[in-house]
C-alpha cells in the first residue's frame, strides 16, 4: 500500500525528516511514536501535501502512483486520509455541506455516481450514530465550538464516511479524556480492515491500549531507530525516549 | 462650476426646464436653489472627506454621460442573473425604464386599501411628499451635495404612502433598468404611517452604460416597519449612486440589505436618524466584485433620542484590481443615553492587487450606552483550504465553500428567507464566473 524510502523532507528550509523507510501492507495498523520534534507530524502532513513541506529527497509510493504528483484533493480522492491533530473550525459551512461536498468530490474524481441528498442523508446518519455524532452537531458549522472529543469524533465520522485507503492519525488521542478516547478508539477500530492500512501517530503509548497496533516504529530525530511489534510501546512507555538519543520528553 | 460633468448636468437641467415635473409648483423654486447649489460646489472629488476614497468628479468626466433618452420600442428585460433573482417573489411590480416608469411592465392593481403606491409626478402636490422632499434640503451635509443634482434634475420615481396600521399583503418590488445608455434621476417617497408594515425589493439591472441617480426618502412613522432588500447588479461601464434617507419615529423598524455586484462604480449612502426612542434600524450590506470595480458605502447613523439601537454590517470579496469602501458613522447625542449601536466591516482580498479601505468612526456624547465597531481586511485562510482539500474537495470549490461562509454571515441579516436564499444563489454564481 505505501512504501517510503529514503524520505528527506525539509520545512521552512530546515531539514526536519533525514531518510526515513517505511513499509505498511493493506490491512495492517503501524504506529510511529517519538518525542516532540521528532517529525512525526512532518511525516503526516507530507503525505497529506501539505504547502511548505519540500521533499528534498526519496521517493514515496501509495498504492503504485506517486503522491508528490498529485495535489492534496486528489491524494484524497485517491485514498489518503490525515485525521488532524487540531481540525481546523470553519465558520459558515455546516458539518453536513462539508460532508456532502467532501465526499461527492470524491466519487467525482474518482468516476462514481453522487449521492443525491436523500442516500447521503441516510448514509451520514448511520455512519454518525455509533460515533455519537448528534444531528444538531452535524447542522453547527464544521468543527466551531466543538468540544475537543467532539472534534476527534467528527474526523472519524469523516474518515468512515469518506471511506479511505489510508488512514493517517496524527495525535489523534490528544486533548481527551479516557471517555472521549475509547469512543474514537472504537471508531476507528471499526474501520480496520483486510483493505485499509493505517498509521497511528501518538507520543503516548495510552491509545496503543485502545488502537493495537500491529507494527511499532519510533521515530527520532527525522528517522526510524528502531522497529518492533506492539510490546515496543509498552517498552517506551517505561524507559522514554531517552534512549533513542532524543531529549527526555 | 470647474469640471465637463457638472456642466453638462447644468445644461441638462437648462433643457429640461418645464419638462420636468412640478413646474410651476413650489419645487420649481427648490429645483433652481438646487442646481446653483449642485454648480458651485461641483461633483464631490477626492479633496472633500466625505468622498475621500471616491473621485466622482474625475468618473464621470471620463464616462459623459448624456441624459438618457425614451426607449423606443419593446423593452427587453437583460437575461442577467438579476434579472430573474427576485422573479420567484409574487410581488406588486413596478418597473422604471431608462429612470421612466413603465405601465405596460408593471403591475399595481390589487393594492390593499389604505396603500396609496403612485409616481413621484402625481404627489408632488401633496404637503407629506413635499415635506419629505424639504425636510433635509437646509440641514444636509457634504456627502449629500449629490442629492442636489437629484432634486434639479429628479424626472420620476416612486412614491408609497400606507394608512395607519395598514399592512402590505405582499413585497413591491421596483425594477429599474437601463435599457438604453443614459444618465437618469430618480426620487422614490416612502411613509410609513403608525403601526404600518411594508417590505420593498429593489432591483437595478444593467443593459447599456447608465448611471442611475437614485435618493430614497423615507419617514416611518410609530410602531412601523419597513424591510427592503436591494440588487444592484448594472453593467460595468455603469454607475450607480443610491443615498437612503430614513427617519424612525419610536419603536419603528428598519431592515435595510444591499447586495452589491455590478457597476464599474457604485456608492450607497445611508443616513438614518432617530427621532423616537426605542426605534431599530439594521442597515447591512454584502458584496462580491473583480476587474477594475469600485464600490464605496457610506453610512450615517444619528442616534438623536435615548434607546434606539442600531446595526451595520457590510462584508465584502474582492477580486482582480477591485476596491472597496466602508466609511461610516454612528453619532451618539448628548442625550441619547441607552444607545445600542453596532457597526462592522469586513472585507476579503482574493488577489494582491485587490484593495478596501475601511474607516469606521463612533462619535458619543452620551455616557450609558453601548456602542461598538470593528473593520477587518483579509485574506482566505491557507489552513482552511488545505483542510478542506485534504478531504478531497478541489482548491476551486474549497475557496468557493469558504467565500460564501464568508459573505453568508451578513446575507443573514437580509430580510425574508426566500431573498436571503436568492442572495446565496447570486453570489455562488458570481464565484462560478471567476472559475471560468
Amino acid at each position: 500500500m505505501l512504501e517510503i524510502r529514503n524520505l528527506h523532507a525539509k520545512v521552512d528550509g530546515k531539514e526536519i525528516l533525514k531518510g526515513i523507510d517505511l513499509d505498511i501492507r493493506a490491512g495492517e495498523v503501524h504506529a510511529i511514536m517519538g518525542p516532540n520534534g521528532s517529525g512525526k507530524s512532518t511525516l503526516s502532513y507530507v503525505l497529506a501535501g501539505r504547502e511548505g513541506y519540500e521533499v528534498t529527497e526519496g521517493t514515496i509510493r501509495f498504492k503504485g502512483r506517486d503522491p508528490m504528483e498529485m495535489g492534496v484533493d486528489e491524494r484524497a480522492a485517491a485514498g489518503v486520509f490525515l485525521a488532524f491533530q487540531y481540525p481546523l473550525e470553519i465558520p459558515g459551512v455546516t458539518t453536513m455541506t462539508f460532508l456532502k461536498t467532501a465526499l461527492n468530490a470524491q466519487r467525482k474524481a474518482r468516476g462514481e455516481e453522487e449521492l443525491d441528498a436523500v442516500r447521503f442523508l441516510k448514509l451520514v446518519r448511520e455512519k454518525a450514530k455509533p460515533l455519537n455524532v448528534t444531528d444538531d452537531m452535524l447542522k453547527r458549522a464544521l468543527n466551531v465550538g466543538y468540544s475537543g472529543g467532539e472534534k476527534k469524533r467528527a474526523e472519524v465520522l469523516q474518515m468512515s464516511l469518506l471511506e479511505p485507503a489510508l488512514c493517517v492519525l496524527d495525535e489523534t488521542d490528544s486533548g481527551l479524556d479516557i471517555d472521549a478516547l475509547k469512543t474514537v478508539a472504537e471508531g476507528v477500530n471499526a474501520l480496520r480492515s483486510p483493505e485499509r492500512a493505517m498509521i497511528v501517530i501518538t507520543h503516548y503509548q495510552r491509545l496503543l491500549d485502545y488502537i493495537v497496533p500491529d507494527v511499532v516504529h519510533v521515530l527520532s530525530k527525522g528517522r526510524i531507530v528502531k522497529t518492533g511489534g506492539k510490546e515496543l510501546a509498552l517498552e517506551l512507555e517505561k524507559s522514554g525516549y531517552a534512549a533513542y538519543g532524543a531529549d527526555a520528553a | 462650476m470647474n469640471d465637463k460633468a457638472t456642466a453638462s448636468f447644468v445644461t441638462a437641467f437648462e433643457t429640461a426646464g418645464n419638462a420636468l415635473p412640478g413646474a410651476g409648483s413650489w419645487l420649481a423654486r427648490r429645483r433652481a436653489d438646487a442646481i446653483k447649489a449642485f454648480a458651485q460646489a461641483g461633483l464631490p472629488h477626492r479633496r472633500l472627506e466625505d468622498w475621500k476614497y471616491t473621485d466622482l468628479r474625475q468618473a464621470l468626466d471620463k464616462a459623459a454621460f448624456a441624459p438618457a433618452p425614451e426607449h423606443k420600442g419593446a423593452v427587453i428585460l437583460p437575461e442577467t442573473r438579476g434579472a430573474v433573482a427576485f422573479a420567484g417573489i409574487d410581488a406588486h411590480k413596478l418597473v422604471f425604464v431608462n429612470g421612466r416608469f413603465h405601465e405596460g411592465l408593471s403591475d399595481m392593481a390589487r393594492l390593499p386599501k389604505g396603500v396609496e403606491l403612485h409616481r413621484l409626478a402625481d404627489v408632488l402636490s401633496e404637503q407629506w411628499a413635499k415635506a419629505l422632499i424639504e425636510r433635509r434640503m437646509d440641514e444636509a451635509r457634504q456627502a449629500e451635495n449629490i442629492v442636489e443634482l437629484n432634486t434639479a434634475l429628479m424626472a420620476d420615481g416612486m412614491a408609497l404612502r400606507i394608512r395607519k396600521g395598514v399592512r402590505l399583503d405582499k413585497p413591491l418590488h421596483l425594477v429599474f433598468v437601463a435599457a438604453d445608455a443614459g444618465a437618469s434621476h430618480t426620487r422614490n417617497l416612502v411613509l410609513l404611517e403608525e403601526g404600518t408594515e411594508a417590505s420593498i425589493l429593489e432591483s437595478h439591472l444593467g443593459g447599456k452604460a447608465a448611471l442611475a441617480d437614485i435618493v430614497t426618502d423615507i419617514e416611518l412613522d410609530a410602531d412601523a416597519t419597513l424591510l427592503h432588500a436591494k440588487l444592484q447588479d448594472e453593467t460595468a461601464d455603469s454607475v450607480h449612486l443610491s443615498t437612503l434617507r430614513a427617519t424612525l419615529a419610536g419603536k419603528a423598524r428598519l431592515g435595510s440589505f444591499t447586495l452589491t455586484l455590478g457597476c464599474g462604480l457604485s456608492r450607497a449612502q445611508n443616513f438614518i436618524r432617530f427621532a423616537g426612542e426605542g426605534a431599530h434600524a439594521s442597515v447591512d450590506g454584502a458584496y462580491a466584485l473583480r476587474a477594475k470595480q469600485h464600490f464605496d458605502t457610506f453610512s450615517v447613523v444619528d442616534h438623536a433620542v435615548p434607546g434606539c439601537t442600531s446595526h451595520t454590517m457590510f462584508k465584502g470579496v474582492l477580486d482582480g484590481e477591485a476596491e472597496g469602501v466602508f466609511q461610516g458613522k454612528v453619532i451618539v447625542r448628548p442625550d441619547a443615553q441607552k444607545t445600542d449601536g453596532r457597526q462592522m466591516t469586513q472585507a476579503l482580498l482574493l488577489s494582491r492587487d485587490a484593495s478596501m479601505n475601511a474607516k469606521p468612526e463612533l462619535e458619543i456624547y452620551a455616557d450609558d450606552v453601548q456602542c461598538a465597531h470593528g473593520s477587518t481586511v483579509g485574506e482566505l485562510s491557507k489552513d482552511a483550504i488545505f483542510y478542506l482539500r485534504s478531504r478531497g474537495i478541489p482548491d476551486a470549490e474549497a475557496r468557493r465553500l469558504l467565500v460564501l461562509a464568508f459573505l453568508d454571515e451578513a446575507i443573514e441579516l437580509a430580510p425574508h428567507e426566500k431573498v436571503r436564499e436568492i442572495f446565496r444563489d447570486l453570489v455562488s454564481g458570481w464565484f462560478g464566473e471567476a472559475a471560468s
